[in-house]
């Protein structure tokens, strides 16, 4: 009987935010409508109130289907953007880029803060093995995959063998990206707890670091096989070294600067997290250091060196908890609908590749490692989502090759795309068959009472 | 480092210092209660004081702060019936609403004869300047009832009338600034009735605030409830601001909605309050910084008139609540003087005029704001004091003390530090 009142109980709210997203869309739709010219500022404004409220109804409206709450917020962002009814024009999608640059901080902050110690001593084994072979075997695949699909897209099938293979190369190390976002994303929501959780951050947190060196290597490695000249360049090494050791330092820095605010003064947070999310992101952009590298190292040390780790992640939960839906819907608005349309199969082929290449690699490094069970089974799912991280890559790729014109960073926006939308659908489903979703226990920590404003 | 990027880290430091004042007993009093050294400050930092934000800077975060500006409306629409757990009574509230009626249309009128004799501005700008300045010089800010209360220890009949009156005031700044938005001859629904624009201004965030109401309706779970609450009064801004329509009493009738139609509107009250200062000081620092002392010829004389035909309209105002209230008559009409304070709303409300329509009135309309605050600020607060110590309510109550809300849970009184921000003036019957 009460779970019959509990199931209608369900079906009446679901009924209300369904009515609630429909009242939503109609009346920006109108207001579009009735003055199309408007756009900029004025249109900025209701675009991420959209965005929020649409993305908060669809998440939970979604949610009854088994699907993940990011899965809903990107989605309200694809179905308001640009490219499909147009609630959210481009110039509001551009001007929350400040959002992005917050989000990542938080998100990177969160995700150091969320790796301990004595968990790493846990998984060490694991993910020294994953590490290895999913930077290894994933690249390699993906860089013969792209030298012989390359062929068939109209920006490279006129490029000769070589050049071909520096633009394989370089889309090779643009795959052994993760999402940062999304994991922390999908553990946020389920407040997942057990061997695949752990793993999954523990991988994907460490590997930016491997990704950072990586990418360098590749750009290094790829620039005299593209531009037939020049070669190797010490500076490039000592750049990046510098830019590694600089992200530490300074990562360290903060950690301890936050840590002794959180221990004397423990109010306010909310506005420390924006000045660090805007503020230091702009400041460590200007001096050349890694920012997500630096936050998650600041992380790292407030939880580990410290005892205020707890209260920090409990600050950037309840900051993030708005940040996040904007980031992720603003991400669905910035979908080239168009541009997937173009080279879905191409691209759909090389994320099938990907996702079988994660797959075989994990199935090997967690034989070799004598995982558990649970993680030899669900261990790789974590690891196909792509987002910003990959966007980002692209983007630094196109800029320091410009002779391959747009259609790098093209393809590469498509198949991000997918493996953004698919990805955090398998990671949810993966904990859930593992058993490590706590949903009670999740819906308990909903009910903090904690206002923003006085985090 | 960009320069946005610094002035919006300036912005934040002053949003911290305010969120540090809203709470904690050891600062409570701290600062004046219309927050009138932000607005010194801005006019200091902006382009004719030290330079250090300059106009086009200003400019750039004006839809912002004009966001902000409609968020402090919704603030409060949501408390606008409620003084702490208790209603407003209806007679203070349409004391409250007729006062500051009468004021807005003193300023008004001594504006518009002025503006006619002196033969400065015409049409619709004339007629933006008088009922602009009249709306925006309308309102008593409630923190400085608040305040003096707080620091004097002040109960009684005579406190809880000034109090509700002061909170009824915001609807006529409010409501009157959604007129004269609707009526701005360049609005994007031209084309439709005054009165359609006006409902469409108060419709949309009725329909929003129901919207909010009834999700928040069936399980109140505070971190959803931000999304909910910060999306749909964000769409109902917006939508507002993109249609021409003033978003601050679109976003004053959606809190007015929820606070009526949602049973969690204690809670939701709690939980969106303590961003009011810290959301607000920053919104008057920019106004401050907005303030331009030449916008229009003999502007000083109009100030001059606007500061005269206020008081002038406060003492009818005693006069009036001196014929309603016995323990207003020992301190006599004076006590007018006492709901002279107008505080951080007015500016705010001036702020979004010269937003939504830029220009010489609307420049004039926020200095008469600026010039309002400071002479409410050194005369309200006195004479409000003088006026409870005559009706004997001053050390009622010991004012260190904190009464907790009695109708939240223990764990949100836990969780949420509410024991340190509510103050006894929030829970006037608690104390009793």
């Amino acid at each position: 009987m009460s779970s019959a009142v509990a199931g209608s109980k369900d079906v009446w709210t679901r009924l209300v935010q369904a009515f609630a997203l429909a009242v939503t869309v109609c009346m920006l739709f109108g207001a579009t409508r009735l003055t199309p010219e408007l756009k900029g500022e004025l249109g900025s404004v209701a675009g991420v109130g959209f965005l929020l409220l649409a993305g908060t109804l669809l998440s939970e409206l979604l949610e009854t289907i088994g699907l993940p709450h990011l899965s809903g917020y990107l989605l309200a962002g694809i179905i308001g953007g640009p490219d499909v009814l147009e609630l959210v024009d481009h110039h509001t999608v551009d001007q929350l880029s400040p959002v992005n640059t917050l989000a990542l901080a938080l998100i990177a902050l969160a995700g150091g803060a969320e790796l301990k110690v004595s968990t790493l001593r846990q998984v060490a084994k694991s993910l020294s093995y994953a590490m290895f072979l999913q930077s290894v075997l994933v690249g390699v695949v993906m860089t013969v995959a792209m030298f012989f699909l390359g062929r068939f897209t109209p920006f490279f099938a006129t490029l000769a063998p070589v050049p071909m293979f520096g633009v394989a190369l370089l889309w090779g190390v643009l795959s052994i990206t993760r999402s940062p976002s999304a994991c922390m994303g999908i553990l946020s929501q389920t407040r997942a707890k057990g061997p695949v959780a752990t793993f999954a951050l523990a991988f994907i947190m460490s590997s930016d670091v491997v990704v950072v060196v990586l990418v360098a290597a590749a750009m290094m490695l790829a620039r005299p096989l593209i531009a037939g000249s020049g070669g190797f360049s010490v500076r490039d090494v000592q750049d990046l070294g510098h830019e590694l050791l600089g992200s530490i330092a300074f990562g360290t820095t903060l950690g301890l600067a936050l840590a002794a605010y959180l221990k004397l003064v423990g109010r306010g947070l909310l506005l420390v997290l924006l000045a660090i999310g805007f503020g230091l992101s702009d400041f460590l952009r200007y001096v050349k250091v890694d920012a997500t590298l630096a936050f998650m190292v600041a992380g790292f040390v407030v939880q580990n060196l410290t005892a205020q780790g707890e209260k920090l992640l409990h600050a950037i939960e309840q900051t993030g908890n708005v940040v996040f839906v904007v980031f992720f819907a603003n991400a669905g608005a910035h979908l080239n609908v168009p541009l997937l349309r173009k080279f879905w199969p191409i691209a759909l082929t090389l994320c099938v590749i990907r996702g079988l290449a994660t797959y075989a690699a994990h199935l090997v490094s967690s034989r070799v490692a004598s995982d558990p069970p649970v993680l030899k089974k669900w261990g790789w799912s974590s690891l196909v989502s792509q987002a910003g991280l990959a966007l980002g890559l692209s983007m630094t790729i196109a800029n320091a090759f410009p002779g391959l014109g747009d259609g790098f960073r093209s393809l590469a926006i498509a198949a991000v795309a997918i493996n953004e939308m698919i990805g955090p659908v398998l990671f949810k489903l993966a904990l859930d068959r593992a058993g490590e979703t706590r949903s009670e226990e999740a819906e308990i920590s909903r009910t903090s009472l904690m206002p923003p404003a006085q985090v | 480092m960009s320069g946005g990027i610094a002035v919006l880290l300036g912005l934040l430091v002053v949003a911290f210092v305010s969120s540090m004042l809203v709470g904690g007993r050891t600062i409570r009093g701290f600062g004046l209660p219309s927050g009138a050294e932000y607005l010194v400050l801005g006019v200091a930092a902006g382009p004719h004081g030290l330079g250090l934000l300059p106009r086009s800077t200003v400019h750039s975060f004006q839809p912002i702060f004009a966001c902000a500006a409609a968020w402090l409306a919704f603030v409060v629409g949501l408390g606008y019936l409620l003084v702490g757990r208790r209603r407003v009574r209806l007679g203070r509230a349409v004391t409250g609403i007729f006062g500051a009626a009468l004021v807005g249309a003193g300023v008004s009128a001594a504006l518009f004869v002025t503006l006619d004799a002196l033969d400065i501005l015409h049409g619709f700008e004339r007629l933006e300047l008088a009922l602009g300045a009249g709306f925006v010089g309308s309102e008593t800010t409630r923190h400085t009832v608040r305040w003096v209360a707080e620091r004097h220890g002040a109960r009684g009949k005579l406190s809880d009338w000034l109090a509700d009156m002061a909170r009824a005031s915001a609807l006529v700044p409010v409501l009157g600034l959604g007129i004269l938005f609707a009526v701005a001859p360049d609005a994007p629904l031209g084309a439709f009735d005054l009165s359609v624009r006006v409902g469409c201004t108060l419709g949309i965030g009725v329909v929003m605030g129901l919207v909010a109401a009834v999700l928040l309706g069936r399980e109140f779970r505070r971190d959803e409830s931000w999304g909910i609450l910060l999306g749909t009064s964000l769409l109902a801004a917006g939508v507002a601001m993109r249609l021409g329509l003033a978003a601050v009493a679109t976003l004053f009738a959606m809190g007015l909605t929820v606070s009526i139609a949602s049973r969690h509107r204690l809670e939701i009250k709690y939980m969106v309050q303590p961003t009011e200062k810290p959301v607000l000081l920053p919104v008057v620092l920019v106004a401050g910084a907005c303030v331009d002392f030449d916008s229009l010829p003999k502007l000083w004389l109009l100030v001059a008139v606007a500061l005269a035909a206020r008081l002038g309209a406060e003492v009818v105002r005693g006069v009036v609540l001196i014929a309603l209230l016995p323990a207003a008559r020992a301190s006599g009409p004076r006590i007018g003087f006492g709901m002279a304070s107008t505080g951080a709303i007015s500016l705010a409300l001036a702020f979004t005029l010269l937003v939504r329509l830029p220009g010489r009135a609307s420049s004039a309309v926020l200095l008469l704001a600026a010039a309002g605050v400071l002479l409410g600020e050194l005369i309200g607060p006195a004479e409000l004091k003088r006026a409870l110590e005559a009706a004997g309510e001053t050390h009622a109550v010991d004012a260190e003390s904190d009464v907790a809300p009695l109708s939240l849970p223990s764990s949100a009184l836990h969780d949420s530090d509410f024991g340190e921000r509510t103050s006894v003036s929030d829970f006037p019957e608690a104390r009793r």
